[in-house]
């Protein structure tokens, strides 16, 4: 254990308090009142709790949670990449199995460790994705009936 | 004169016919879907689920719908979301509860109002009455309001919401008795309404008549009073409330229907006004709605548009008061 | 003894074949995320349009039981529960499932299952008269009683530090007023459309649980280390038996908070699970183990979630109000046959009431039958490679939490709330108490409301909250869950050094 967690541990609490403050204050100042008691109640412990944990990490008493290292954000950012044009793009632009069938097949081959290089793997990765697909199809489209923002194919 | 035109646009249409059914193509080519603003189980969705599963029949639709549910906050999630965020391609139906959407747009805050939405036609209408504990010791609602002159604001009953027919009708009689009393408005819809009454939480209720005659049969409640224009076929014993001395007409009668987005195609429109009344009124939809308790009224799109329009106008005027 | 004479109705060939449909359907739909049960049985509503009232209640019966069950498998192999009934679940059987008992684990949870759900549809045979008292006797005040029950479990559930259980707990009541308040209809915090009709539990928990596992599988990068070393044991059926009945504690603990929270109208289904999971946590020797793989957590949860079953259709039957949004469900299927349950329903319709429940009976040991099967060869989910079993349960997760309400929203809030909660994870909060305070905040809100418009028409504040037997009581359980919390957190304190706390943190990332 660095000094690493300890800073982020500030950070991390001081975001959340930051959002603890920001609710209470919208809570006590938005009207009608009458729909706002219970919310002030709320977020007066939250803000006060968050504000605990935001003084234990000053001091350096954050016991638990282990913070992140950097080599994992580092695996983690082109995935996290995908995810995020995944949901909060393609799969409304592009449609639903379109753009799952994308992202799966993206996901896997950078997360996947076999060798890029055979064609074996490509063939191994496009068959998972088209069995992936079948089940999602079958299970979401002709048994549950879910109409998908564009066409139901899509 | 109006019907005249009304006339003429029927006549129209049928002359016309070939004319929209090439503006239509093949509509509907996939699957419709109907939105329904309350969670599944309740009585709007159960009704939802039996009139359109007729739907895929080729002499109504041809195409099966399915029943999406969009809870939320006494209906205003799901008409929001319907209002602003449907697509009107024909293929995203709503259904309607008046007048739950209607009040709940004079009152503010929400995103549609009548004119937002375009009425395909009616299915049913749930009259709203007046019940108590089968051991209350109230017997017609003159106990009740005489309860109530003696203890202004002390006699607490139980409803589905705010700006739901259940509230309406509750000020109706509020105005109509010139009395205060408690109205509590339940979290868990009419069914969490009723079991307050049943378990004796608050003094009487305003319910559905459809859970009413259940919850009495199993002799549960009483029923004392219907606010509607003229007694029931479900309940013939019980008087209206104006039988029973006070002013209140049908202003709260829970009228379920579809409709479409603002902005669907006017060929769809009038293709769908012309086969969902007929899809309403096949035999097996029928006698599964009279099994289940639920009345029936069939509402063409004109008639329903009348109707929308005069409830605006009476709910503008009862609300005002508040 | 009605139940024995009609019980040769279920075997009938038709009523038998729905029987099975019900239950195989059942599993695979409880099984699929975002599927809760009430969608489940909404969803089969239809089909027995066509079936006589008889046997369209098998299969909704079969249907019903089996779905709650189910939900235990996306629950254990992918950390997605299916409903709020599963989320416990996850907490010991998601890991047990990473150290290679997924076997194990989905044999205990189906055999719990059985056990606590034959447990709930005997009391609903045998105790319906006496229970239905019991269902009404929750009015708002012992309803938000109970809700604050719940919320002084937030702080000892899954988390090493109560304050920082505490905190999700705020953070998820908060997420929970987000959207139209359910009484006034006023708008509270819609900072983005996608939140404009409030945050929809499903998706919230297939974010919150489902995304910081992807995460953590993608943070592993292209290594070909972890998840291909793990051995899937097998798992012998004997022995989860007689590691179910060596547990009595948690089975019994389960068995009887299940059905006796089940039977509350409104609140129950969802709590269940947690309450009894945090309930046989404090009672067990072995407390510390929870949350790190431990038989007595998955044993508690799964046979607390089934056993409300049964107990859950008592309002139902007995008053014809629907306790829960299922019962409702299953309400409108007996209306469409013109069968108005009630008193009445086992005098009038005998064959109709008495083999439903039978079903459930039967339905439960098939259940467990197929559950035990595919235990199997599901198990063996965990040697999946991380990369395809992220991609696999993103696709997951983006479906399900679509397919609730056809909502893109729905998407962008379960994402969101997602990878937030991964971020949270690694600084010790938790996604259990979040979930729980995001349940249970509209519960304690609008009972709150409600009772404080009664009290203030009637008896007033004070005593509407503060008199009744049941008051005390649950006032009684609050004072004494919250007293026991702060002594663990004191005398927790002397010992935990920073190392210890790391390491649980450790066993459970």
């Amino acid at each position: 254990m660095t000094d690493l967690p300890r800073s982020q541990h500030i950070i991390a609490s001081g975001l959340i308090a930051a959002v603890g403050l920001t609710v209470a204050a919208i809570s006590f100042t938005q009207e009608p009142a009458d729909a706002f008691v219970f919310p002030r109640l709320i977020s007066s412990v939250f803000a006060v709790l968050a504000i605990w944990t935001f003084g234990k990490a000053v001091l350096g008493r954050s016991k638990v949670g282990n913070g992140l290292s950097a080599q994992a954000m580092r695996n983690l950012l082109p995935g996290l990449m995908v995810m995020g044009i995944y949901v909060y793009w393609a799969a409304k632009a592009l449609g639903f199995y379109t753009s799952t069938t994308i992202a799966f097949f993206v996901l896997l081959s950078l997360y996947d460790p076999a060798p890029h290089g055979r064609l074996g793997t490509w063939l191994k990765r496009a068959a998972i994705t088209a069995g992936f697909m079948a089940v999602i199809y079958g299970l979401f489209a002709l048994l549950l009936n879910v109409f998908t923002p564009k066409e139901i194919l899509f | 004169m109006k019907n005249w035109i009304a006339g003429a646009a029927v006549a129209m249409a049928a002359l016309t016919g070939s004319a929209y059914a090439e503006e239509l193509g093949d509509y509907p080519e996939r699957p419709l879907m109907l939105m329904v603003s309350y969670g599944a189980g309740g009585a709007t969705d159960f009704q939802a689920r039996i009139v359109t599963m007729t739907a895929g029949n080729e002499d109504a639709l041809g195409m099966p719908m399915a029943i999406v549910n969009k809870p939320g906050a006494g209906g205003r999630v799901g008409w929001n979301w319907f209002a602003t965020q449907a697509e009107p391609d024909g293929y995203t139906l709503g259904a309607y509860n008046i007048p739950h959407f209607i009040a709940q747009s004079i009152e503010g805050g929400v995103e549609y109002s009548a004119d937002s939405f375009e009425p395909i036609a009616n299915w049913g209408a749930d009259p709203a009455v007046f019940v108590v504990g089968a051991e209350s010791p109230f017997n017609s609602m003159d106990d009740v309001i005489a309860f109530a002159k003696e203890n202004p604001g002390g006699l607490t009953f139980s409803g589905a919401g705010l700006f739901v027919g259940h509230h309406i009708a509750a000020l109706q009689l509020e105005q109509a008795a010139g009395v205060k009393m408690a109205y509590i408005p339940n979290n868990a819809g009419g069914a969490g309404a009723m079991r307050a009454v049943i378990a004796g939480e608050v003094m009487g209720g305003v319910n559905n008549l459809s859970d009413a005659f259940r919850a009495q049969e199993a002799g549960n409640v009483k029923v004392l009073g219907v606010f509607d224009l003229d007694r029931n076929d479900f309940l013939p014993d019980v008087p209206t409330l104006k039988e029973q001395g006070y002013n209140i007409d049908n202003a709260s009668v829970n009228f379920r229907g579809v409709m479409v987005p603002k902005g669907t195609p006017q060929p769809i429109i009038d293709h769908l006004a012309a086969t969902v009344p007929t899809m309403f009124e096949n035999g097996r939809v029928q006698s599964r709605m009279k099994a289940g308790g639920s009345p029936m009224h069939i509402m063409t799109r004109d008639e329903v548009l009348e109707m929308w329009a005069a409830r605006q106008e009476t709910l503008e005027k009862l609300l005002a008061g508040l | 003894m009605d139940f024995l004479f009609y019980m040769g109705d279920v075997f009938m060939p038709m009523n038998f074949a729905l029987l099975l449909l019900g239950t195989v359907g059942g599993l695979i739909l409880g099984a699929t995320p975002g599927l809760s049960p009430t969608m489940a049985v909404a969803l089969l509503i239809p089909f027995t349009f066509q079936l006589e009232p008889q046997q369209g209640l098998i299969l909704l019966g079969a249907a019903y039981t089996s779905t709650v069950a189910g939900g235990a498998v996306s629950a254990i192999l992918l950390k997605i529960p299916g409903a709020p009934a599963n989320i416990a679940t996850t907490l010991d059987g998601h890991t047990m499932a990473t150290k290679g008992e997924g076997a194990k684990a989905l044999q205990l949870s189906f055999l719990a299952s059985a056990v606590g759900g034959l447990f709930g549809v005997f009391l609903l045979i045998f105790l319906t008269p006496v229970l239905a008292q019991w269902a009404l006797a929750f009015g708002p005040s012992h309803l938000f009683w109970l809700a604050i029950l719940g919320v002084t479990v937030i702080g000892t559930l899954d988390s090493s530090s109560v304050v920082k259980g505490l905190l999700s707990g705020c953070i998820g009541l908060w997420l929970a007023t987000i959207g139209f308040d359910d009484i006034m209809g006023a708008q509270r915090f819609i900072f983005h459309p996608a939140v404009s009709g409030g945050i929809n539990v499903i998706p919230a928990l297939i974010g919150l649980f489902a995304i910081p596992q992807i995460i953590t599988m993608l943070t592993k990068g292209r290594s070909r280390s972890d998840a291909e070393v793990i051995k899937v044991r097998r798992h012998p059926i004997r022995l989860a038996f007689v590691e179910v009945f060596r547990r009595k504690t948690a089975l019994a603990i389960g068995t009887i908070t299940g059905s006796v929270i089940g039977l509350i109208p409104g609140v129950g289904g969802q709590i269940a699970g947690l309450v009894a999971y945090d309930q046989s946590k404090k009672f067990s020797k072995e407390g510390e183990k929870f949350g790190t793989g431990h038989s007595e957590g998955v044993i508690a949860a799964e046979s607390a979630n089934n056993a409300m079953v049964g107990p859950s259709l008592v309002p139902l039957l007995t008053l014809s109000i629907p306790g829960s949004p299922t019962a409702a469900v299953l309400l409108g299927g007996l209306l469409i046959h013109g069968i108005f349950p009630g008193p009445d329903l086992f005098m009038n319709y005998p064959e109709v009431a008495w083999t439903f429940i039978d079903s459930m009976l039967i339905g439960q040991i098939l259940m467990c039958v197929f559950g035990l099967y595919i235990a199997g060869f599901a198990a063996s989910v965990a040697r999946v490679p991380h990369g395809v079993m992220a991609a696999v349960v993103l696709g997951l997760a983006v479906f399900g939490s679509y397919s609730v309400q056809n909502s893109m929203g729905d998407v962008y809030v379960m994402a969101t709330l997602g990878v937030a909660m991964y971020f949270l994870e690694r600084f010790g909060f938790s996604a259990a108490p979040l979930v729980l305070g995001l349940i249970l905040g509209p519960i304690a809100e609008a009972n709150f409301i409600q009772g404080a418009m009664i009290a203030n028409a009637t008896v007033g504040l004070g005593s509407y909250f503060f008199t009744g037997w049941l008051n005390w009581l649950l006032i009684l359980i609050v004072v004494a869950s919250v007293s026991y919390s702060v002594w663990m957190e004191i005398a927790h304190r002397r010992y935990t050094t920073k190392e210890d706390a790391v390491a649980k943190e450790e066993a459970l990332s």
